[in-house]
């Protein structure tokens, strides 16, 4: 692996700075992290206090070549993905920096706490209501999903 | 357009009391509407800047829309040839001391003295050839996505 290249520095650094002070209730695999750094596999507990609180769910990020000029794609994988509006069965999350929203000042960190305050502001558990539809039609990368972006209460 | 050339001097003046040396040729010239003397320092120091190789040139008409140059329509040309120059026109110079924007939080690599930086409406600060990468996808600021065009007319109207 080269670690010439400035995706690959910039994630060096973002791994270092995460390790050092992970957001609450998070934290990132560095035994598979550390050897490929363009996926990260990143542990979430449901935050206290919350529809989710004692869940435990894991998240992907994949980067580019073009990180963090291109957002991560991030997905919920594993055998719990969270019940929520924004949630798609299969790991996709709808949300808008993910995608046209993106800054490249933005990082790993940022993206895991607006992930668990996007949990845990939620009011009821339930899945978006296109989920069996999306689940079938969609590309298997979120990034090639054209959002809409219609609720920013949950 | 004099009123532009005048306010200009009060920006530069301000974008010296932060981090850098104002490279006061460019900005008038641009206001001006003549074609753009770039500041022959600035691309001296470009060398020490983290470099963004591209293969073959890629542009993003929108944030999500990348294409080759043969691949553009001519709206899309007219619109990043127009982002271009407004580009150009944004303040550069070279780092000094500063202790509000001590890293480029593009590379997250910590300026170093003499690294060749540009400087938004905003103050927001960062290596030029990052911001650069970035400003041709999406012409807002990544700290504060405040859009540099409209930034950039309203610090001309107040000053």
């Amino acid at each position: 692996m080269s670690s010439t290249a400035p995706s690959q520095r910039r994630l060096q650094k973002e791994l270092m700075s995460f390790l050092k002070e992970p957001p609450p209730g998070v934290t990132v695999d560095s035994d598979l992290t550390g050897q490929d750094l363009s996926v990260w596999i990143v542990h979430m507990d449901g935050a206290p206090g919350t529809l989710y609180e004692g869940e435990k769910f894991q998240l992907q990020f994949k980067f580019g070549s073009k990180y963090p000029f291109d957002s991560p794609e991030v997905t919920f994988i594993g055998g719990n993905i969270p019940v929520h509006p924004h949630v798609y069965s299969n790991g996709h999350i709808c949300l808008s920096i993910l995608t046209e929203d993106w800054s490249p000042a933005l990082s790993v960190q940022s993206v895991c706490l607006s992930i668990v305050s996007m949990l845990s502001s939620c009011k009821e558990k339930r899945r978006p209501p296109d989920n069996s539809f999306y689940v079938k039609t969609c590309n298997k990368n979120p990034k090639k999903t054209k959002w809409w972006y219609h609720d920013d209460s949950v | 357009m004099r009123f532009l050339s005048e306010n200009s001097q009060n920006f530069v003046e301000v974008e010296m009391g932060n981090c850098l040396k104002g490279s006061t040729a460019d900005d008038i010239s641009l206001l001006r509407g003549a074609d753009s003397t770039r500041d022959s320092s600035s691309s001296d120091q470009l060398a020490s800047s983290p470099p963004y190789p591209e293969a073959a040139p890629v542009y993003y008409p929108s944030p999500n829309v990348s294409r080759t140059a043969t691949q553009l329509t001519e709206e899309e040309q007219v619109k990043i040839a127009k982002r271009i120059g407004l580009i150009q026109h944004l303040p550069t110079g070279t780092y000094e001391r500063c202790k509000k924007n001590r890293e480029c939080v593009i590379c997250m690599i910590e300026f170093m003295i003499g690294d060749a930086v540009r400087c938004l409406p905003c103050m927001h600060t960062y290596h030029v050839d990052c911001i650069d990468d970035w400003l041709m996808r999406s012409f807002t600021c990544p700290s504060c996505m405040e859009p540099v065009d409209a930034a950039l007319l309203t610090t001309y109207e107040t000053n």
